[in-house]
């Protein structure tokens, strides 16, 4: 079943000029994204910094306003919905931030973090309230005497952790996932990542992670789609994006990341140095006049390749 | 840069014009008028106050009177001074410069003050310079001016008698004399001094916390790893990079510049602009009132511009394009 | 020249005179030869060692049981403890190790740019032939900028934002260099277009808010090599950059070092990074080194179990969606470390007391690979069944 269907996303900030600070133009974030999701995947959305994946992920959750198109949740278009109507969506579909550092509130206790969405929705005593929340901990791992603690007493993975476990509270849906582990060292990854995969079978979870560590996103999804200026140039299941990528920038990117096994070096330089020259020449094969990438056309039943 | 300075002119128009709607109903709403206060002649009739009040136009409706006051002031007359028995604008121009060259006495003791006491105190903080110069702003920050003033009155001027009591120059001097300028001088002394020193605290204090923040900051380590000596480094960044708030102030300060210090020149007996308001109200002289207030707002309207300027010249990235 | 003499009737003086000319002639020649002699010989010897990899290189620094403490409370705690490596001309050690380890602490103490009021340093820094360590600021600025280059972590922040970069750049150039006003400013441009800016004029005046990462980084990388330092520390150069970007920056310090045979300590958490560029590896652990060797050699033959339960929980090394690998416990704090004993115990708790040594000491188990404590010997690892399981890297 379809839990989410992107359609023809634009998501627009104007930029304000000129004598009277009318709007000149616009900042083109999301300029058009279509994708679907299926419950219980994981779906991975890759670019790098101004490619829009951020602002796609956070437009769906409603923290941007969206300028044109359909996000369609479980059949109902919620993009234009006002803050009253989209009260009840908001149980469903959940986020966890990237910054595990400044997206907890300092001042708080974690009691108070993790229980404020369910203060929003619902109604439970205190003594319910308290052991539902130290259930959760303890899903995430931690021991269930920290809810009297302050954020700034744990690492920076527990901090994530305290985010996931807040983002579940309400047994959402979706949850989409802004970069959660690209601020935390690699063992630390590794654990939340792990919690996270544990999570999603518990709960039954849809995944939309945004990020742009493609091992990260390569590990935890089972499809990708890559984004560039605003626009999908690329979507398949992971083996075929890293396999065989069809389009330039897709294939500059997957030549960028660095390999773990050293003595492919110089191959892979050299590989570089040809993906930038052929990246190059045919610019402007692969995007029109205005620098925007065509529409996706299927080339298989996954794969989708942006072509003229 | 030019277009946001002409649209910050141009929106200061409808300001003004909403300021001086504000300030004629205050003056307006104060109770009694200008012939309610001190009667002229005892013996006159209240028959003859009323018809003295519809001669000057005092019964009118409040729109008349308002555009007959507002087309005046356009015009540089803000009227008749009612306890003066001169023009307003001659009463404001004799005392305006007073109040400029002592609140720039000030200002220029302030900043003298305040900007190596402050980079002291940051540079060396925590230590006892520091300690002592903090110590310093607490007291200052507690002592309210008045009183502050008063002590310094009794002590310096009465008590030990060295610097005169009031006025703003003694009468024993000519204009034009070197001997002119130093006695101006030397009356502006207490109370530049008595204001100077409560105000550094707040300059000392921004100075103070600026630096402290700024050593720690990572350009000051990509300094130092170039090998800059550090005398250089707390001069080309650490300090430059400190001084961007207080140059924002620097454009507030043109307020007080023309506002003058209503406490200090009162204690001082010193016939400046905030002299003149003090008494202007006590004696219900509304068109001198009403004068000031508008200059005062204009000052402020001009400062809070200047200010703007002087920061987006400094810092770049906040640079209006 | 006597025949010469006999049969010509030349003038006695002038033959003196013609024959010290001449002597000082060949002897000019035969200096020539020998200088020539010597540059053949030095030729020689590269190519040599660029065959063999013999250990005949020049250290350009060598750092030795340096131990860096901060003081918390009255107390002085090592951030960095008894490490030692080196790095030669024309190399790449990278240090790696996650936060808490020390390599940050250790990047800024071979500058020693340490607040001296709560920071104590031990060892030694033998930056070409000479300790620095006792050297006091004045000394040290003359090797700072001109000697040794540094570039950190985050551009933004490391640049300062009221001033033009291009200043900032010939900054270095003021206190290290003579040259004109003019020629900084040549020396400037060309530094911008060394490392790939693409319109050198207008960069020099732009703030660094004005720039991108990737351009703030390679201005950061002109104002370390401005002045032809022997040796780059660079303090994760690129883990706040996209990661083309982080290819590009990559690549043009090696090119960069090709050109000018500098060293560099290269600081990173990424081991793919390392990977990528690197020559050796040192991995350090709670502020220890605790494996060193070949990037090649560590990478094929990981055996300290800090570096081996690293490897396995990157998630690019494993290519199907199973489980990574979590190394149970956190990094101790430096405060509340245990100094002694093996410090990654608590960590492989499964691992018996007895295969940990006392004071664990670096053995050098094949030539140039060094691993802390003999827990390697022992060392497999556990999944959640408590099972003995050895991963191998795909």
């Amino acid at each position: 079943m379809t839990l989410l269907k992107v359609e023809d996303l634009k998501v627009h900030f104007p930029i304000r000029g000129g004598f009277f600070r009318t709007v000149v133009d616009h900042v083109r974030a999301v300029d058009g994204v279509s994708f679907e999701l299926e419950e219980g995947e994981t779906y991975g959305l890759v670019g790098e910094s101004g490619s829009g994946k951020s602002t796609t992920g956070k437009a769906i959750v409603k923290l941007n306003k969206v300028t044109s198109g359909k996000i369609l949740f479980e059949g109902q278009d919620i993009a234009n919905y006002s803050s009253r109507q989209i009260k009840p969506y908001r149980r469903d579909i959940q986020m966890i931030f990237q910054d595990p550092y400044s997206s907890l509130n300092p001042k708080k206790r974690v009691l108070d973090i993790i229980a404020e969405p369910l203060r929003n929705f619902e109604r439970h005593s205190p003594g319910e309230e308290k052991k539902i929340i130290q259930d959760y901990l303890d899903k995430v791992g931690l021991s269930p005497d920290s809810i009297y603690k302050y954020p700034h007493e744990f690492s920076g993975g527990q901090r994530q952790r305290i985010g996931i476990a807040r983002s579940l509270t309400l047994k959402p849906k979706l949850i989409i996932a802004d970069e959660p582990v690209s601020a935390l060292d690699v063992s630390v990854q590794a654990q939340v990542l792990n919690f996270l995969q544990d999570l999603q079978e518990e709960f039954k979870l849809t995944y939309l992670f945004v990020g742009h560590d493609l091992g990260v996103i390569r590990h935890m999804c089972d499809r990708m789609g890559v984004m560039y200026r605003g626009r999908l140039v690329e979507e398949g299941t992971s083996k075929e994006i890293y396999n065989n990528p069809q389009h330039i920038y897709t294939k500059r990117l997957i030549a960028a990341i660095p390999d773990l096994e050293p003595s492919v070096r110089e191959e892979k330089a050299i590989a570089r140095q040809k993906v930038s020259e052929e990246y190059e020449q045919s610019y402007s094969k692969y995007f029109d006049e205005k620098g925007r990438a065509y529409d996706l056309k299927p080339i298989s039943t996954t794969h989708r390749v942006a072509l003229p | 840069m030019w277009k946001f300075i002409l649209r910050r002119v141009l929106i200061m128009i409808p300001q003004l014009f909403i300021l001086s709607i504000i300030v004629f109903a205050m003056a307006k709403a104060m109770p009694g008028d200008a012939l309610s206060g001190k009667v002229m002649d005892p013996g006159i009739s209240p028959e003859r106050i009323e018809e003295l009040r519809d001669q000057m136009g005092l019964n009118d409706p409040m729109h008349t009177q308002y555009i007959r006051w507002i087309s005046n002031v356009a015009q540089g007359d803000f009227g008749q001074s009612y306890t003066h028995k001169t023009k307003v604008m001659n009463v404001i121009e004799d005392r305006v410069w007073q109040t400029v060259y002592l609140s720039l006495f000030t200002v220029i003791i302030i900043y003298a003050l305040a900007i190596p006491l402050g980079i002291l105190s940051g540079r060396y903080n925590d230590t006892w310079i520091d300690k002592a110069i903090t110590g310093y702003t607490y007291v200052g920050f507690a002592t309210p001016t008045f009183i502050f003033g008063l002590i310094v009155l009794f002590l310096f001027g009465f008590t030990l008698d060295l610097f005169p009591t009031g006025g703003t120059v003694s009468s024993k001097v000519d204009e034009g004399t070197f001997a002119y300028f130093l006695s101006k001088l030397n009356h502006m002394v207490l109370p530049a001094f008595s204001a100077a020193l409560i105000s550094t605290v707040g300059v000392v204090q921004y100075l103070r916390s600026e630096v402290v923040d700024n050593k720690l900051k990572d350009y000051v380590r990509t300094a130092r790893s170039k090998g800059i000596p550090e005398s250089k480094v707390y001069s080309r960044h650490i300090l430059r990079n400190s001084f961007l708030p207080i140059a924002a102030f620097l454009g507030y300060e043109i307020t007080g510049l023309i506002g003058g210090s209503i406490i200090i020149e009162t204690i001082f007996s010193y016939p400046g602009i905030g002299q003149l308001f003090v008494t202007s109200i006590s004696l219900r002289d509304f068109s001198v009132v009403t004068a000031l207030v508008m200059l005062t707002g204009f000052a402020t309207l001009l400062g809070t511009l200047l200010s703007d300027i002087i920061l987006s010249a400094v810092d770049p990235r906040i640079r209006i394009e | 020249m006597f025949l010469y003499k006999y049969y010509t009737n030349i003038n006695e003086n002038e033959l003196i005179e013609t024959f010290f000319t001449k002597l000082l002639k060949s002897s000019q020649k035969l200096y020539k030869l020998k200088l020539n002699y010597q540059k053949i010989i030095y030729f020689i010897e590269k190519v040599v060692i660029k065959l063999g990899g013999t250990s005949m290189e020049k250290p350009i620094i060598q750092i030795e049981n340096l131990t860096t403490s901060f003081r918390i409370k009255d107390h002085y705690h090592a951030a960095v403890d008894n490490v030692s490596f080196s790095v030669n001309e024309n190399e790449i050690v990278a240090v790696v190790g996650e936060s808490g380890c020390g390599k940050s602490a250790l990047a800024l103490s071979i500058m020693q740019l340490h607040s001296k009021d709560r920071t104590k340093m031990e060892g030694a820094i033998n930056f070409k032939g000479k300790n620095l360590l006792p050297l006091n600021e004045a000394q040290l600025n003359k090797v700072r900028g001109k000697e040794m280059g540094m570039i950190f972590q985050e551009p933004l922040t490391a640049l300062n934002p009221l001033m033009m970069v291009g200043k900032q750049i010939e900054e270095n150039l003021d206190y290290h260099t003579k040259l004109s006003k003019e020629q900084k400013k040549t020396r400037t441009l060309e530094l911008l277009s060394q490392v790939g800016i693409p319109y050198p004029e207008l960069t020099y005046k732009q703030y660094p808010h004005e720039l991108s990462g990737g351009m703030r980084q390679r201005v950061m990388i002109s104002i370390a090599i401005a002045c032809n330092p022997d040796l780059i520390i660079a303090d994760e150069p690129t883990t706040a950059l996209d990661v083309t970007i982080q290819a590009q920056i990559l690549d043009l310090l090696k090119s960069i070092q090709q050109k000018t045979q500098m060293g560099i300590i290269l600081i990173t958490h990424d081991l793919s990074v390392v990977a990528e560029v690197a020559d050796k590896i040192v991995v350090m652990y709670a502020g220890q080194v605790v494996e060193t060797g070949t990037v090649r050699e560590i990478l094929k033959n990981p055996l300290h179990p800090y570096t081996k339960s690293l490897l396995h929980s990157i998630p690019s090394a494993i290519t199907d969606k199973s489980r990574l690998h979590v190394i149970e416990g956190i990094v101790p704090s430096i405060a509340k470390m245990d100094r002694v004993g093996c410090r990654f115990k608590e960590r492989i708790s499964w691992i018996p007391e007895e295969a940990h040594e006392h004071s664990p000491e670096l053995h050098e188990v094949e030539t140039g690979h060094w691993v802390r404590c003999t827990c390697y010997q022992h060392f497999h690892f556990q999944d959640e069944k408590g099972e003995m399981i050895t991963h191998d890297i795909t």
